[in-house]
């Protein structure tokens, strides 16, 4: 990796009120090196909300409507960089994929490129790429899209987006997170602790599948490397832990760290063959199909696969380094549940 | 060096059954050893330069059936065998790969293979390079190589020239002359006092309490005979070698385990000239290897029309354009298995091989890769070859592609056959043992590609000739020439 830029005068960020959002904007308020940050909200209320949380200006507005990304950088200058975290994953209906993923990702780089930023940074994601043919096998950083369902589908369409504002001068990076975790986590995320705690997390088949992941801090990390790195214009990038997990460990370690935050732990019990993980993924595209999503078929379906990706041009090229481990990563993201007084 | 013709009744005191890359180097050794030897080879000797390489013309002449064999399966797989003087290593792509040392190692212990030494058969190949002149092209490499190298240089994928053998008359890529058995082994077998018979067919060996003592064949002209002998070396390859050995009711683990490499196609079109007609790529992409690996196909006109044939509707304008067209191939190793089943009244046995689940996940993800290899390197156009393919101009098109693919739709194909008769002690799974004699019986021995334990994942054709000359050297230490 060469040079890298000083922080902007501005930085903006989309989706400031979201899991990886939320994150991003404590690290940035913690910078003083960051002068200006400028937030995009969805309501009042989310607003106040933030401005509650330091020093920021808040725009509120609907990034899927074309007008809002123009507002949220009216009036400041070039020295700008967007960060771009807005995103839908478990959406009542599908057609929110397109609106969002797809439309308002198509908005901010549009908008990006009228503007003239200095860097857009686009959160993309694992799934427009499926899932690996093997257990052994890891996503390169340059592959074939091969988009999983409803959801991969809009997250390609929206890279291809970005790529084709790129294409007519836009300077941008794209960041792909595989599965995350951490502090500020929806409450979907409890649902996971609880299951492991109850013995009940469904492994399917052997469990011997790999899943990348990523600890919410390295990709704070990885994010603001690809921002403040010149030389990505134009690349796309994983940001991972330093390895892929199987099933069986993820299980282990997340009991370990409940039971070692104090938790009781039952022995992991649910284990389902890998036809059920296969009937479970035939039941996901028949609901979206129908224009519907069902969150715990997807997530069933999935589960069943390799997800893994390689890291090694994102360490080279962005200088990024993963801090966090599975272990103390899953423990600090259970202190966390435990001071919001969720129940797990 | 000459064949003689084929005569009716014959004698050896040893009997090889083929003249390929197994055949033609246990010809040799044993030959050189003292040992009587006759190779007996259903092909004929077909002179190189008499035939254009790698056309349709080449497959009528030395290849089984044309070149039309098929592996019965869902999809089936087509596969090839050379039936010449040489067998296959007279019509392959001549690239040669090193065995690989830690496979030797796995093979040792898996099998319960005795003595199989890497260092040993590492020496052996350091012998073969020698005598088949393995070299890289002088020079730099053809344009539908270079291709493979551009496009993996772009995505930061590992790749290399594969060496060949081959002797460079100038510093050119196209003045190369292939070292195959008819130029090395054959030749030396032949110096050394070995006598080669072509057309002529082996249909069974007569066994007795264990041993084979007569051989009867079918000569060219469909007349009958006997070959008499001490001791037989079945060459014939891994579809051929059970098969005979199915005819001659040896029981035994036979034909039970064939191990390919399954490859799928796709051609790519770019905006300059590239095709070599009478050549084949050198180089290969190697970064997801030993599972996947990719390479180039031979791509004669013919060839290219039959790579777009699987969706001719939407494919066939584009043949006139061939000349600025090459071929491409993703290969894997597959967990799948396949069986060569001799069945009576048939001359040909009946193979059948079975993918897996993964192995047709690898399949469709390594033909995408290769396509955006292909789109990396410059390529306007890419035609999968599978039924329903969409023709491939950019990245969104990949998705397009790789969710219409699925291996039933797809041509399969194969040239690396093994693994059909297993060498190793473990009687469950091996049919031969540490050194290629057939278990259960005194005389009969295989040394050829259906000895590899499992597919290698590398082209063959090294390590087949490696564990040939470690076993022919064997025979000789334990066996006497009777003189």
């Amino acid at each position: 990796m060469g040079e890298q830029f000083a922080s902007p005068a501005v930085t903006v960020v989309t989706g400031a009120t979201g899991w990886l959002g939320q994150a991003l904007v404590h690290r940035l308020l913690a910078d003083p090196s960051r002068r200006r940050l400028r937030l995009l909200a969805q309501s009042t209320s989310e607003g106040r909300r933030l401005e509650s949380l330091g020093n920021v200006e808040v725009v509120i507005g609907d990034i899927t409507k074309p007008d809002t990304a123009a507002r949220l950088l009216y009036g400041i200058g070039a020295d700008v960089d967007v960060i771009h975290t807005v995103g839908i994953i478990h959406p009542k209906r599908t057609r929110q994929f397109l609106e969002i993923n797809v439309n308002g990702t198509r908005n901010v780089a549009e908008a990006a490129l009228d503007h003239g930023v200095r860097r857009l940074v686009h959160v993309s994601s694992n799934s427009p790429f499926g899932t690996n043919a093997q257990t052994s096998d890891s996503f390169r950083a340059t592959e074939p899209y091969h988009p999983y369902l409803n959801y991969g589908w809009s997250k390609m369409e929206g890279e291809l987006a970005v790529l084709d504002a790129v294409t007519h001068g836009l300077d941008a990076t794209i960041v792909r997170p595989p599965w995350f975790y951490g502090p500020f986590q929806p409450p979907r995320q409890t649902t996971f602790f609880r299951l492991v705690r109850a013995g009940k997390f469904p492994v399917v088949g052997d469990g011997e599948q790999r899943r990348s992941m990523v600890y919410i801090d390295n990709l704070v990390d990885g994010l603001i490397a690809a921002e403040l790195t010149p030389a990505a214009k134009g690349r796309c990038y994983w940001v991972a832990d330093a390895r892929a997990y199987t099933v069986n460990e993820i299980v282990a370690t997340v009991g370990r760290a409940l039971h070692d935050e104090g938790f009781t732990v039952k022995e992991p019990s649910a284990r389902l063959p890998a036809l059920a993980g296969r009937v479970a993924e035939l039941g996901d595209r028949v609901v979206q199909r129908l224009g519907r999503c069902q969150q715990q078929l997807h997530v069933l379906g999935e589960m069943n696969h390799t997800i893994a990706c390689d890291i090694s041009a994102t360490c080279s090229e962005l200088g990024y380094e993963p801090r966090v481990e599975l272990y103390e990563g899953m423990r600090s993201s259970i202190r966390w549940c435990v001071e919001q007084g969720l129940e797990l | 060096m000459n064949s003689t013709a084929a005569t009716a009744q014959m004698h050896a005191e040893v009997l090889v059954i083929g003249s390929g890359a197994g055949g033609a180097t246990t010809a040799a050794v044993l030959a050189q050893a003292g040992f009587d030897v006759l190779i007996v080879e259903e092909g004929e000797w077909i002179e190189q330069g008499s035939v254009v390489p790698f056309s349709l013309q080449q497959m009528d002449f030395q290849y089984r059936a044309g070149g039309v064999t098929v592996a019965l399966g869902l999809p089936s797989i087509a596969y090839t065998e050379g039936r010449c003087a040489g067998g296959g290593t007279e019509i392959n792509s001549g690239l040669y790969r090193r065995p690989p040392e830690d496979l030797l190692q796995r093979w040792a212990t898996d099998f319960c293979i005795n003595d199989l030494r890497p260092e040993e058969v590492m020496s052996i190949a350091n012998e073969v390079e020698q005598v088949i002149s393995v070299s890289l092209v002088p020079g730099p490499p053809s344009a539908p190589s270079d291709v493979l190298r551009r496009g993996a240089e772009r995505l930061g994928w590992q790749n290399s020239e594969i060496p060949r053998w081959m002797k460079y008359a100038s510093g050119d890529a196209s003045s190369g002359q292939r070292q195959s058995m008819t130029r090395t082994y054959l030749p030396q077998a032949a110096s050394h006092g070995a006598r080669l018979v072509t057309g002529c067919r082996i249909d069974q060996l007569q066994m007795a309490d264990g041993k084979a003592t007569r051989a009867t064949t079918t000569l060219g002209d469909g007349r009958h005979g006997t070959i008499d002998f001490r001791h037989v070396f079945v060459c014939g390859g891994a579809i051929q070698s059970p098969a005979l050995l199915q005819r001659s009711r040896i029981a035994g683990y036979i034909g039970r385990s064939l191990a390919v490499h399954p490859t799928v196609k796709l051609t790519a079109r770019f905006a300059d000239e590239l095709n070599v007609p009478g050549d084949v790529p050198v180089h290969q992409v190697k970064e997801f290897a030993p599972d996947l690996s990719f390479g180039g196909s031979a791509s004669q006109p013919g060839l290219v029309a039959l790579a777009l044939s699987d969706q001719w509707r939407t494919f066939s304008r584009a043949i006139t354009d061939w000349r600025r067209m090459s071929i491409y191939y993703a290969a894997i190793t597959s967990e799948g298995r396949g069986r060569v089943r001799a069945v009576r009244g048939l001359r040909d046995p009946i193979v059948t091989y079975a993918l897996t689940r993964r192995d047709r996940a690898l399949l469709g993800s390594g033909l995408s890769r290769l396509a955006l290899l292909m789109l990396e390197a410059g390529a306007d156009e890419v035609y999968p070859s599978f039924r329903g393919a969409p023709v491939v101009r950019n990245r969104r098109d990949l998705a397009t592609m790789q969710s219409t693919f699925s291996a039933a739709k797809a041509s399969v194909m194969t040239v690396h056959l093994c693994s059909t008769v297993p060498m190793g002690e473990d009687t469950r799974r091996c049919g031969a043992n540490s050194f290629g004699r057939v278990h259960d019986t005194t005389n009969v021995w295989v040394n050829d590609a259906s000895l590899l334990p499992t597919a290698p994942g590398v082209n063959p054709q090294g390590t087949v000739m490696a564990l040939a000359i470690r076993n022919a050297r064997r025979f000789a230490a334990t066996e006497r020439p009777r003189g």
